[in-house]
């Protein structure tokens, strides 16, 4: 039961781990297409969770869960995934998002959050919210399957908070889009990737638009 | 972490950054080592402004984005700010004062105590002298109420000591002070204020 309650605590968007701050692209893709809505939206969150999610930072997460308490295995995940974000600002986003998540298990007295927020300052870890969740989760006795879950619950929990934010799908709307991808969730944390994975995701609509955001004089959110 | 943490709350165009450049030169003249970290809601304006003020070492100024909520940042989750401020500590050993400027929100904004050590709100009287009466969040459970900008009383109808009354009667007597930061007045106090709350020097 603790695994479960542990997976509910974690995917729950009131966790504060700064996700909230960061739209992955979408604030800059919405300003772009003005009629986009909950259609749009849906497969925006279909494609982010198949095409980068499950193939990248779930690739990550599943080599630093398996690292455990070996800094230098989730190192090594951290900075796989690090060289496969090509586009500086999710790069930079994922890193600041995870430092956010660390501070909040370091806060609480997680075992090893500190510990990985030394590796991350002193530049032995890069820091990204993925492989965190990974090394985190393990502490926290949540089995791969179960961190998975939580982990990608909360990125599509977050992109649907941000489109609600933005104004362009409402609360019903953004949680039935969420609802319709609970099967495609649940087939990537039934099927972790096999050990040695190596990180890869395209996402091209996303990542020029994260990249533009960048750019932007006025913007909501930090990616 | 060794620093003090502060927050300065209130709506959007109460006067928050012109209080900020107007406590920098009071609290560094008295010795002060600080840094300031801003919520800009849309924009980094006020980080900017507070950059080019030449009041501070720009590097002392950080931003945060507020992910459209300017509430959140500052108190459901203030996870960003805690490590905007970890890492302005690892930048500047010895600071002793670091101070959250909020991004600006409605009267039931307030920091949490997870961010801050103590947080001032500051309201103006062209806001309306009825906003004390709405006993909002921010009015009652701030450590300490500003009300700005008391030099526009007369020019928008408010009862300047009435609403000074009724503030001091909603937040049962708890610190209530009025400043026209433009001019400086009243911000001799707010500094007085913060060393004897968080920096225990007076």
């Amino acid at each position: 039961m603790i695994n479960l309650l542990h997976t509910v605590w974690q995917a729950d968007s009131a966790f504060p781990s700064g996700s909230f701050a960061f739209s992955g692209g979408l604030e800059a893709y919405f300003a772009q297409a003005p009629a986009a809505g909950a259609v749009a939206l849906t497969h925006l969150m279909r494609d982010t969770l198949a095409q980068r999610w499950a193939s990248s930072e779930c690739v990550a997460l599943a080599a630093a869960h398996r690292a455990g308490a070996d800094l230098d295995g989730v190192a090594a995940a951290d900075f796989a995934l690090n060289a496969a974000t090509l586009i500086e600002p999710l790069r930079e986003g994922s890193r600041r998002n995870g430092a956010a998540f660390l501070a909040a298990h370091d806060r609480l007295g997680t075992q090893g959050a500190a510990r990985l927020r030394a590796a991350c300052r002193s530049g032995v870890c890069s820091g990204h919210l993925a492989p965190m969740q990974g090394a985190v989760f393990a502490a926290l006795g949540m089995d791969l399957s179960a961190s998975i879950a939580a982990a990608g619950y909360a990125a599509l929990a977050a992109m649907v908070s941000a489109a609600v934010r933005l104004g362009r799908v409402g609360a019903i709307e953004g949680q039935r889009a969420l609802a319709s991808l609970l099967p495609l969730l649940v087939g990537i944390a039934a099927a972790p990737p096999p050990v040695g994975a190596v990180p890869e995701g395209f996402l091209p609509l996303l990542d020029i638009a994260a990249a533009r955001h960048a750019r932007a004089a006025m913007r909501l959110f930090a990616t | 972490m060794t620093a003090a943490r502060i927050g300065i709350g209130g709506p959007v165009g109460s006067g928050k950054t012109a209080l900020i450049e107007a406590l920098i030169p009071r609290l560094t003249a008295s010795g002060v080592n600080l840094a300031v970290i801003t919520n800009d809601l849309v924009t980094r304006e006020d980080a900017e402004r507070i950059r080019r003020s030449g009041l501070i070492d720009p590097a002392r100024v950080g931003a945060v984005e507020a992910g459209a909520c300017p509430h959140t940042v500052i108190r459901e989750d203030p996870t960003m700010n805690m490590v905007a401020g970890d890492e302005m500590e690892a930048k500047f050993p010895g600071l002793q004062l670091l101070i959250y400027e909020s991004g600006g929100d409605n009267l039931a904004s307030t920091f949490s105590l997870d961010l801050v050590d103590w947080w001032m709100f500051v309201i103006d009287v062209a806001g309306g002298d009825d906003i004390p009466r709405k006993r909002g969040p921010g009015v009652l459970r701030c450590d300490l109420l500003v009300v700005n900008k008391i030099d526009l009383a007369p020019h928008v109808g408010v009862n300047l000591p009435r609403m000074l009354d009724e503030a001091q009667a909603v937040r049962g007597g708890r610190p209530v002070l009025a400043t026209n930061c433009r001019r400086g007045d009243g911000v001799a106090e707010i500094a007085a204020a913060i060393d004897a709350a968080v920096l225990f020097r007076t």
